[in-house]
């Protein structure tokens, strides 16, 4: 944790412009620290910086056990060792930001056993997942939407008052409330030894300007207490506190409609003359370099308005003051301003971070209501994860968390065959398959009904339940009873492997007859080797890939995806709903380490393919078009996304009519169904050599999957992954 | 039937929005920078890449006087059909037969993006025209699904085999390449008299026009040739919707070797942005709207 404070000359310009510039300079210096004492890590940035060395040794010394294994669980577990960690966080005070703090620590990482709560055994389960290798998503935290307007609305001490009421209203939940007290209690020991903290600081700080800050940082920490945000300043610093807070408890990284939720507040701010239009845009640069949480702008409401104001423009102008890793997805629906799009756009290749992503408000909203749910609830859906929408402090979901590994599916189909003693052919692997991606969806949907009983009781949502709509009224947690939704998260994975190899059984095997099913049988069992080996795979590497346009393999993974859907929306029961995606994550290494050899041509344990696209190389020309048709047609179209993601050459759009077409590509694949699109704008040449040296390059953000992040801060594996795509794609 | 280098989709750079662009085979000039030197034989041809090569021997498997060890045979004892069980891109034939019927269900699976942007269909070469019933039909089938078509052409030909396709066109893209009359046919094999009575003619076709040059070094990147050009196009052209500068391509060198052919323009390189810059501006003095590609 580097000192901030007095660092510079008190004739130094400091203007806001000049005070970002300098926030995001020690923002790289922070991740470098970060890359040195914590090593690389494969997730979003998240704004952390690295805590002094002697807070990690004192909070283990001050941790709380509550099981005999050591470890801590459930309500009193971890709002004891939540409260005990605020009240041992540091405090870091910059004196150029507008906000104090940063996120340095994650609670559950210091759990002496990270395992399930023992007397909640899953052993009967995991049999299928390890036959599967199912992600489960048992014990998973977050991955939900909250809703911002409540903590807004109440602050601090209203949240109190408001668990106070429920607390008599609902008697025998004391140890559920309880402990929602002590993890706002523990917030505001956090807030109360910042205050000390920038008295400390006023006391060094020389620069006029930032003293005048640093007075002005404290009044609104004070106010914050206890207090209701009333200002644009305090309602940015408000969710800066609560998601400081709510990321470390247990990493939780949804936002909100940002620009809906700020606007009333600069608006009152400008009617009294209390801001300019500078400093406002300077409060939501700060937010945002705080931490890259998931926001959303734009939109639809209801009654079909366009929620696109001056004051998205300016969120968006407030991410470019920051030009770094950002989140923000801009909501795409028919009728919107093309203009904001456009501006979207021009961001995207002059920034070249990633941001902002774009999700199909048309798409996303009809396949919601497929579920039951009517349009105005639909509507409400915001983008606030990696490739996912929630119901601010409606739904409970454990978006991204639940995963099946369908290339395994098809290995174990595979097998089967092989050993059956019958006839093969791909229309009977086709069966097969099909028997077994039905009952690795049962597996995984049973997981799931476990999680739902048994997860308050190992990690419950502390902080998010605060924020969400039903918890403190019912007293119960969001993973066991306290949302009002249950819409659960199941996607499939690697639907380019597994569709190419059928395509690849079936061109080559079946319709050219250039290899017998022993041969393929022996070219996988040998990974390929053999004096035919490479040329075996480079044959079926070559035959016809989905993303091809119109091709067989395009055909399979709609036929895989239509039948995976079936699967999962099967499993819904009442109130609890089942909802298919499709999407890896940073999964698409360690779930290819799990399956051998494929007659796509791909090699044991190599990556299955990421997200919804296509592996790379797909087509000659690489055609966007046609990708994105292929990945349109697979949606499973039950309001969760299967994303598209490119890698763009910077030249892409030089000039207005480029970027024209973009913004019409944009909304061409969103007409079509489209419903998340993720970019990357890079130089393939700068990412080779970004590559042999990452530290050369502190500054080069790159979306992953649906997160960005520093590229230096990746493991040399997952550059590759991104580094395959953007060549393969240039 | 009609023989295709190579369907791209998702081209931004062939005219207006987004398009697909059809690669005819077959060209009737030479010009001795093309960077696309495969389009320009009317038949099919063998690119051979030896380094891509795994040296499987599939090509020679049917034939052992062919056999080599990891690398391709030599050309000459080569067919076309040896390429068939080629997977690791060492061979590879270019050019394909296919019916217009063909190539329009490739196009019209980005319909929603030609709506969405004011796109269409672009045929281009080779030279698009040597090809002309294979256009003609194709332009057709665009025109019944409701695709906007045009043809990138250089010209080189007697002006009613474009005016027998003014119905079906919404845009015709034209090269000017060089002024001098001289210059041009030591440079492409052709002269441009006709060419240059063409693009008076191209008036008459009352749709828009986007004239192009290749400014190549050492060939016409200079002030002379590219002020010639701009007046010319500025006296004659009043559908001209702009006047495009489009920097030498140095990306053919690998494939002029896999055709087994030499690449003259092999050492040179693009203009910088600044030169192509100051050309672009000594057109616009010359009246007319201009961009560098």
């Amino acid at each position: 944790m580097r000192d901030r404070v007095n660092q510079l000359p008190p004739d130094a310009p400091m203007d806001y412009r000049a005070r970002m510039a300098i926030l995001r300079e020690r923002k790289l210096e922070d991740t470098q620290d970060k890359l040195r004492e914590l090593g690389p890590v494969n997730s979003d940035d998240h704004g952390t910086i690295a805590p002094p060395p002697a807070f990690d040794e004192a909070f283990r010394n001050a941790i709380y056990s509550n099981h005999p294994n050591g470890s801590w669980y459930g309500y009193d577990g971890y709002s004891e060792n939540f409260y005990r960690l605020m009240d041992l966080y540091p405090a870091f005070i910059d004196p150029c930001d507008a906000f104090p703090c940063r996120e340095m620590a994650y609670l559950g990482s210091f759990r002496p056993q990270r395992g399930f709560l023992p007397e909640a055994p899953y052993d009967h389960l995991k049999p299928t997942q390890e036959q599967y290798d199912i992600v489960h998503g048992i014990g998973a935290q977050q991955h939900f939407g909250i809703d911002y307007t409540i903590g807004l609305t109440l602050g601090w001490g209203g949240l109190l008052e408001k668990i106070d009421a429920y607390q008599r209203r609902n008697p025998g939940h004391d140890d559920f409330y309880d402990a929602e007290v002590k993890t706002i209690r523990g917030v505001q020991q956090w807030m109360k030894h910042t205050l000390e903290a920038i008295d400390a600081a006023l006391t060094r700080e020389t620069h006029p300007v930032l003293i005048g800050n640093l007075k002005q940082m404290r009044e609104c920490t004070e106010h914050l207490l206890d207090g209701v945000p009333r200002t644009l300043r305090e309602a940015c610093n408000w969710i800066c506190w609560f998601k400081m807070a709510s990321r470390t408890y247990n990493g939780d990284g949804a936002g909100g409609q940002l620009d809906e939720l700020l606007r009333p507040y600069y608006e009152a701010d400008l009617a009294s003359g209390r801001v300019t239009r500078d400093e406002a845009v300077f409060y939501i640069s700060c937010l945002l370099l705080s931490d890259p949480h998931y926001y959303q702008v734009g939109g639809l409401t209801a009654d079909g308005r366009d929620m696109i104001t001056y004051f998205s423009y300016m969120v968006l102008e407030a991410a470019d003051w920051l030009d770094s890793s950002c989140n923000i997805t801009v909501r795409v629906h028919e009728g919107m301003d093309r203009a904001f799009l456009k501006k979207s756009v021009e961001y995207l290749f002059k920034n070249k971070n990633g941001w902002p992503r774009f999700s199909g408000d048309d798409a996303l909203t009809e396949g919601f209501m497929r579920l039951g749910y009517p349009k105005e609830l639909a509507v409400k859906r915001v983008a606030v994860g990696c490739h996912w929408m929630s119901l601010p402090g409606l739904e409970y979901t454990l978006n991204d968390c639940v995963k099946t590994n369908n290339t395994r599916i098809f290995e174990v189909a595979l097998n089967e065959m092989r050993h059956d003693g019958q006839p093969p052919s791909v229309e009977r692997l086709w069966d097969i398959f099909t028997q077994h991606t039905q009952r690795c969806v049962e597996a995984t949907a049973e997981g799931i009904r476990f999680h739902l009983k048994n997860q308050w009781r190992n990690s419950p949502e502390l902080a998010l339940n605060l924020l969400s709509h039903g918890p403190i009224e019912k007293g119960l947690d969001m993973s066991g009873g306290g949302a009002e939704y249950y819409n659960m998260c199941i996607d499939g994975t690697g639907i380019a492997t597994v569709a190419d190899s059928f395509a690849a059984l079936e061109q080559r095997v079946e319709r050219e007859g250039r290899l017998s099913w022993a041969q393929v049988y022996a070219a996988l069992d040998s990974d390929f080797g053999g004096p035919n080996g490479e040329y075996i795979r480079r044959m079926l590497a070559e035959s016809n890939r989905y993303g091809g346009g119109g091709t067989a393999a395009d055909h399979w993974a709609e036929r895989i995806s239509l039948h995976f859907t079936e699967c999962v929306t099967a499993q819904s029961d009442g109130e609890l709903k089942f909802v298919p995606g499709w999407f890896s994550w940073s999964n698409t290494i360690p779930m290819g380490k799990a399956v051998g050899a494929t007659p796509n041509g791909r090699k044991a344990h190599a990556p299955i393919s990421h997200g919804a696209n296509p592996h790379p190389g797909f087509r000659r020309d690489g055609a966007l078009t046609a990708m994105s048709n292929a990945i349109c047609a697979i949606q499973p179209g039950y309001g969760n996304t299967a994303p598209i993601q490119l890698e763009l050459d910077p030249g892409m759009a030089r000039g207005d009519e480029a970027v024209l077409k973009i913004v019409d590509y944009i909304r061409a694949i969103m007409k079509q169904g489209a419903t998340l699109l993720n970019i990357n704008i890079i130089d393939a040449g700068k990412i080779l050599e970004a590559d042999k040296n990452p530290a050369l390059y502190p500054d080069l953000v790159v979306r992953v999957t649906g997160f960005t992040a520093y590229f230096c801060m990746l493991t040399k594996e997952f550059r590759q992954l991104v580094v395959e795509r953007i060549l393969k794609a240039s | 039937m009609g023989i295709v280098t190579e369907i791209q989709r998702f081209s931004l750079n062939d005219g207006p929005g987004i398009r697909t662009t059809v690669f005819l085979k077959g060209c009737d000039m030479r010009c001795a920078w093309c960077h696309n030197p495969e389009t320009c034989e009317p038949s099919r041809q063998m690119m051979i890449y030896p380094e891509r090569c795994i040296g499987c021997n599939a090509c020679v498997r049917l034939d052992e006087t062919k056999a080599r060890s990891g690398l391709p045979p030599p050309r000459e004892s080569l067919q076309l059909d040896d390429a068939d069980g080629c997977f690791s891109g060492a061979l590879r034939v270019v050019g394909q037969e296919m019916a217009a019927s063909a190539v329009m269900e490739e196009i019209i699976q980005d319909c929603a993006y030609y709506e969405a942007s004011g796109g269409g269909v672009t045929i281009s070469g080779g030279e698009a025209m040597t090809q002309p019933a294979f256009v003609k039909e194709l332009l057709t089938l665009c025109r019944e699904h409701g695709v906007q078509g045009a043809v990138e052409t250089n010209l080189a030909y007697t002006f009613d085999r474009l005016a027998e396709l003014a119905g079906l066109l919404d845009l015709v893209m034209a090269d000017v390449k060089i002024f001098d009359p001289a210059s041009h046919r030591r440079w492409t094999g052709v002269g441009n008299e006709r060419i240059l009575e063409n693009v008076k003619s191209l008036r008459t076709l009352n749709i828009p026009v986007i004239l192009r040059t290749p400014v190549i070094p050492g060939v016409n990147d200079n002030n002379d040739e590219i002020i010639a050009i701009s007046r010319y196009i500025a006296d004659n052209v009043p559908n001209l919707m702009y006047y495009e500068l489009l920097n030498f391509n140095p990306l053919g060198d690998s494939k002029y070797r896999a055709l087994g052919l030499d690449n003259p323009f092999a050492q040179m390189r693009p203009l910088s942005a600044e030169d192509i810059e100051r050309l672009a501006d000594a057109a616009r003095s010359c009246g007319i709207p201009v961009r560098v590609g």
